[in-house]
């Protein structure tokens, strides 16, 4: 059945953050991408929409003093594949925004929105646990920050709480290096069967995280540890147990839970491979 | 719930005037009351690409837009943009290259290549392909869609020069 | 007739419908609207068996704006349709038999409202056992899905019994002397799984009723004829109640061949007395209309040292669904191809098709030919393995040739195939060697295989009217479901008046005023209704030298058209007369309007009773055999398995390529979507329930998995029956492409998956098997 919220536009984020306190089952809108999609499957219906798409602090990309770069939560998936800024270690961002559905949806979607909508299947959670992002919430009564590696906590959960929105993703200073995203899915576009985020800085320093094999992205200090100070091929297989030890993915339409574990330190160790193969023609 | 409330839409180029529930996507609106079908449903989740529409100069998918967050935005269609060289080459070269058979895909194709003919003239085959991934066509296996955009690409490069 | 004359046959002509189709302005079902016109909406069965006890629809009939509800109580036991066993009603009766399949249907002022009032109707249910698999059905004490199986219509003899719904079998030499006389034997067993359309267009249907009671039905449709068969069969209508028409078609591939929501809109129509538009959804699409069948092939091949083929057994099972629909006939039309374009003597094939409860399956571009294909292709590549021979000169020596006959006994009219492969030979540089050199962590090497499709199967007609004004009106009732069928046969048309193109239109299919035309459907409007194009000029032509003669004073033997729209005497060129005064005399003063028309019925036996014997078959006159060879380029990447084809090259014997580039087309497309069914396409179900009838769930290859470098290579073989020398080409194409992948697969990886799709789990899990061995 088709749903029928009343649509609220916001030109501040005081107001929508006031509205979503004030209406119970309301839901942001953001690019509209997942949210649309699932109201009109009828796997959804809110009582009400907040639209976030006119609140010019939620848009765009910005560089802090500190070199930092400050992602507003609206800002769209082009322009994420698209900005130079997001160089370095950073680059593993774009190059996952990039392998996000096609060219149009890409346009619509929002950093923001894909992390609140967490589903396991997209680019972005664990493109932004190797690059270290830090997502900042907002609701009508505080704001607080949140490391990307503890913002999911289940299949489509997050720490989000009702009302509270994602207004901004954090990322450190990139580094010198390179960034890569390795996406294994059935066609272009589609959710990732096994996708490996890659942070590689010229220090050797590494961070390393994989999506589609379960609900939350897989990372650990301890993998990164190992991939930071050795690359050898047993070292990368080491990480990769790791990695599989947390992994707890699921069997669907796009293949087995097995395949999935089979797959995690054979991505591992091909996407640092490439990176190290990108580093050397770099230098 | 909401109530169906007027919304002001910039369609091709003139304000229309249109009533929406707040779930209502851009699609229905434009094809239900404003009988602007060029833009086809295929699968209403933003997968097929059929739906492509332009907001504000880029493509998007208006089975995925609700239309009352497209007030104030320009919307264009497959119906607005044929005067325009882009879209006349697009055409001409859809035509002479057989990039279509049904033609259910045909408008949303356009649309999407336009958007990228806009943006790059001389894109190469790969650049293509990727621009217009998000699109589907289960008649022509897509082969002649490229040679089709890329010989639009051509044409309107020698149209510049000349 | 083969020369063209006035260069019509043989051009690269667009569409004619080209400019409304770029514009955006074509009309496909969902933007047809009709004055007060309501929506429709359906109701789905929640389960996969189950006798429907009870209906409620008072909350429904309640909802403001809902104008009518049909539920199987409108309809009666006996009116049932089906193309060869008459099993199915307009919407479910008594008892539904698959998850998703229409209960009741709701006519209402808006969409909204009628999926609000489906979703209010109560039905009660007494669940049943479910069979869910033809091994399940075919048990013994498996709960029956057709208790009135006995006393159904059928149109051959179909042996059914409990949920076997057909079978049948040919015998052609003598199996057991074939085994005798083979040196070798190779045997084993094959799977392949359901593929859906994915028309872009999702099904629907507009009907509306006028105050006479007379019907007009709009659908999404491939036969306006089988729609008003189907439509009219299943609601007890007289078939000249009901009048058919098409607007464009967002393709067809089978999906829209027999019938899906056409009978509920009339329905609704009839009970609302006012116009109702039903269009699906497409999760409702995956759901309700029909996909391609799931195989289970064994397959058995004894051959001598030499490369010989000596015997053949093929035992296919089929799940059809919940309803016959086309089954019967894929199972004998794959049965009958499943020797391949081969000599082979002695040969058994024979296969069953049950009934289960899930959605039916049917026609689907290649009819289950590329699933037998698959099978056998894979087979004789592991033949050439064994022996040592180069899969390509293995296939050589075993080629049927012209003049050859067909497994059951049918002669070989032309036969372009040896042309085909050497044409793929060369351009793919196979005798350079079957392995490449592919990207850094992969592996890469070439596949090839052969098929056959045919180009004739029952009845058609064509009409052509010369008008007043010397121009040309053509009509077939072929609908063009998007392949071109309009601007082919007006090539045809023209090429035979000796027109100019733009001198011809088309008249669009409606059963009121079309010549009968079985369907767009198996490769078949090119050859069937190019011939009544053909002879229906001829009859034109014949009058319009009558009419010439009179005005020129000679005799209809000294005249000859000449391109243009004239008919002179021959030899004396200026000695000429327009079609315009022709036809100005005919509509005037003598004669009478100049028509032409035709019909005819494919009539070549597909068996010859000396040669072979059959049981159970479902097609009793089919043929004008076409042919295909495919090389493709697969790289396998070794971390995660997935294959993807570089290149590829098909090259079809078309008997004559009428307009190119639509040939061109018709092969590239169908080799992209038999990519899809060789790699990832599967429909996955989960218990009795869909897993994926979603386009985000269930993918089809995207512009970065078709290959750019693919190669469409037209073969003309000029077959002395068809039309201007031409065959048929919108199936060929697809009949061997995952047999090809698979077996570049093999030779890549050294891995021989049997399974389809190939995906990169089963793949890469072979792989590492292998290592290990």
């Amino acid at each position: 059945m088709a749903s029928n919220p009343a649509l609220f536009q916001s030109p501040t984020l005081t107001e929508a953050l006031d509205l979503l306190a004030a209406i119970p089952g309301a839901r942001p809108l953001s690019g509209g991408a997942s949210l649309v999609a699932m109201m009109n499957a009828g796997l959804v219906e809110p009582a009400a929409l907040v639209s976030l798409t006119r609140i010019p602090e939620l848009r765009g990309i910005r560089v802090t003093a500190d070199g930092g770069v400050i992602i507003g939560a609206a800002t769209r998936h082009n322009e994420i594949a698209a900005d130079p800024r997001l160089c370095g270690t950073a680059a593993v961002l774009p190059h996952a925004a990039a392998q996000i559905a096609g060219m149009a949806v890409r346009n619509m979607g929002t950093i923001g929105g894909a992390i609140a909508h967490a589903d396991p299947g997209l680019d972005f959670p664990p493109a932004l646990a190797a690059a270290g992002a830090v997502v900042e919430l907002a609701s009508a009564a505080a704001r607080r920050r949140v490391p990307i590696r503890e913002f999911f906590v289940d299949w489509y959960a997050t720490v989000l709480t009702p009302g509270e929105i994602v207004i901004a993703v954090h990322l450190p200073k990139p580094k010198p290096g390179v960034g890569l995203y390795l996406k294994h899915a059935r066609v272009s576009g589609d959710f990732a069967i096994v996708s490996v985020a890659v942070s590689l800085a010229r220090d050797g320093e590494a961070h390393v995280a994989v999506g589609g094999c379960g609900p939350v992205p897989l990372a650990s200090a301890e993998a990164d540890g190992i991939v930071s100070s050795d690359l050898s091929a047993s070292a990368l297989a080491h990480a990769g147990d790791l990695l599989t030890a947390l992994a707890n993915p699921v069997d669907d339409v796009r293949a087995t839970a097995d395949y999935r574990r089979l797959l995690i330190p054979r991505m591992l160790a091909r996407a640092l491979n490439d990176c190290m193969a990108a580093s050397r023609s770099v230098a | 719930m909401s109530e169906i409330a007027p919304i002001v839409l910039n369609v091709n180029g003139a304000a229309r005037h249109t009533t929406a529930l707040g779930g209502d996507t851009l699609l229905t609106v434009i094809r239900d009351q404003l009988l602007l079908t060029g833009a086809k449903r295929g699968c209403n989740q933003g997968v097929c690409g059929a739906c492509t529409v332009l907001v504000d100069g880029r493509p998007v998918r208006a089975c995925l837009s609700l239309a009352g967050d497209c007030q104030d935005r320009r919307i264009e269609t497959i119906e607005g943009l044929g005067d325009r060289p882009v879209m006349r080459a697009l055409q001409q070269a859809f035509v002479a290259a057989a990039a279509f058979q049904c033609g259910f895909c045909t408008p949303g194709m356009l649309v999407a290549a336009f958007a990228l003919l806009a943006d790059s003239r001389l894109p190469s085959e790969a650049d293509v392909r990727r621009a217009l991934s998000g699109n589907l066509c289960r008649c022509t296996g897509y082969k002649k869609i490229v040679e089709a955009v890329l010989r639009a690409a051509h044409a309107l490069a020698d149209e510049a020069v000349a | 007739m083969t020369q063209s004359v006035v260069g019509v046959v043989g051009l690269a002509a667009p569409q004619l419908e080209a400019a409304e189709k770029v514009d955006g302005s074509a009309r496909f079902i969902a933007d047809l609207n009709r004055p007060g016109m309501l929506y429709g909406a359906v109701l789905q069965s929640p389960h996969a068996h189950a006798r429907i006890l009870s209906y409620d629809v008072s909350r429904a009939l309640a909802i403001a704006g809902v104008r009518a509800v049909v539920t199987g109580d409108d309809v009666q036991t006996n009116w049932r349709m089906g193309a060869f066993i008459k099993d199915e009603h307009a919407l479910a009766k008594g008892k539904v038999r698959y998850v998703g399949e229409a209960v009741a249907a709701i006519a209402a002022d808006s969409e909204a409202v009628a999926r609000e009032a489906a979703a209010a109707i109560n039905v009660v249910y007494e669940e049943l056992p479910a069979a869910l698999s033809p091994h399940a059905a075919l048990k013994p004490d498996a709960a029956v899905i057709h208790e009135e199986l006995a006393n159904y219509i059928k149109v051959f003899d179909t042996g059914s019994a409990g949920n076997l719904c057909s079978r049948t079998s040919f015998r052609e030499g003598d199996i057991e002397q074939g085994w005798r006389d083979s040196d070798l034997i190779f045997e084993a067993h094959y799977l392949t799984q359901a593929q859906a359309h994915v028309s872009l267009e999702p099904c629907g249907a507009l009907a509306e009723i006028d105050a006479n009671g007379r019907i007009t039905l709009w659908s999404a449709n491939q036969s306006v004829f089988r729609v008003q068969a189907n439509v009219c069969e299943s609601l007890g209508l007289p078939m000249s109640r009901l009048r058919c028409l098409t607007p464009r078609i967002g393709a067809g591939f089978g999906n829209k061949m027999e019938p899906h929501v056409q009978p509920l809109a009339v329905l609704l129509a009839m009970k609302a007395r006012r116009p109702v538009k039903l269009v699906l959804s497409r999760e409702q699409d995956f759901e309700m209309v029909r996909a391609r069948h799931p195989f289970d092939i064994r397959v058995k091949t004894g051959v001598k040292r030499d490369g010989t083929l000596v015997a053949r057994e093929v035992e296919v099972l089929l799940d059809g669904g919940a309803f016959a629909d086309d089954s019967p006939g894929v199972l004998g039309y794959a049965l009958l191809m499943s020797c391949g374009p081969y000599r082979i003597p002695h040969a058994h094939c024979h296969g069953r098709l049950a009934y289960t409860n899930k959605m039916r399956f049917g026609a689907f571009r290649g009819f289950g030919v590329p699933q037998i294909t698959f099978a056998t292709e894979t087979q004789l590549d592991e033949i050439a393995d064994a022996l040592a021979i180069d899969p390509i000169e293995l296939r050589l020596k075993n080629l049927k040739r012209q003049g050859d006959r067909w497994l059951g006994g049918q002669p070989i009219a032309s036969c372009g195939l040896n042309e085909c492969i050497e044409r793929v030979r060369t351009a793919s540089g196979w005798n350079g060697g079957r392995h490449r050199a592919g990207s850094a962590g992969s592996r890469r090497a070439l596949g090839m295989a052969c098929s056959a499709h045919i180009s004739g199967l029952l009845s058609t007609g064509a009409i052509i009217r010369l008008l007043e004004d010397g121009s040309v009106l053509l009509n077939t009732g072929a609908v063009d479901i998007g392949q071109g069928s309009n601007t082919v046969l007006s090539q045809l048309c023209a090429e035979a008046l000796r027109v100019p193109l733009d001198r011809v239109s088309i008249a669009s299919p409606d059963t009121d005023g079309s010549p009968y035309n079985w369907g767009t459907t198996a490769s078949r409007v090119t050859y069937m209704t190019g011939i009544s194009v053909l002879g229906a000029a001829a009859e034109v032509e014949r009058k319009i030298k009558e009419h010439a003669a009179e005005i020129l004073e000679c005799s209809a033997q000294d005249l000859e058209l000449v391109p243009g729209g004239f008919v002179a005497v021959k030899g004396i060129p200026h000695r000429r007369v327009g079609f315009a005064a022709v036809s100005g005399r005919a509509h005037w003063a003598a004669g009478g309007p100049i028509i032409g028309s035709h019909s005819w019925v494919f009539d070549q036996k597909t068996v010859d009773p000396k040669r072979a014997s059959v049981v159970g078959l479902p097609f009793p006159q089919i043929g004008a055999f076409v042919f295909n060879a495919i090389v493709v380029d697969v790289e396998i990447d070794e971390t995660t398995g997935k294959s993807r084809v570089e290149r590829a090259w098909s090259a079809c014997d078309v008997g004559r390529a009428i307009n190119p580039q639509m040939v061109e087309g018709q092969i590239e497309g169908a080799f992209v979507q038999g990519l899809g069914f060789a790699l990832f396409e599967e429909m996955v179900w989960n218990g009795p329930q869909i897993a994926n009838p979603t386009l985000m769930d269930y993918k089809i290859p995207t512009f970065i998995e078709a290959p750019s470098e693919l190669y469409a290579i037209i073969v003309e073989s000029n077959d002395p029956g068809g039309p201007f020398g031409a065959k048929s080409v919108g199936e060929i194409g697809i009949n061997g492409v995952a047999a090809a992948i698979a077996n570049a697969v093999n030779a890549a990886v050294g891995v021989r998956l049997r399974r389809l799709p190939l995906t990169s789990e089963r793949v890469l899990e072979a792989m590492l098997a292998s290592e290990q061995k």
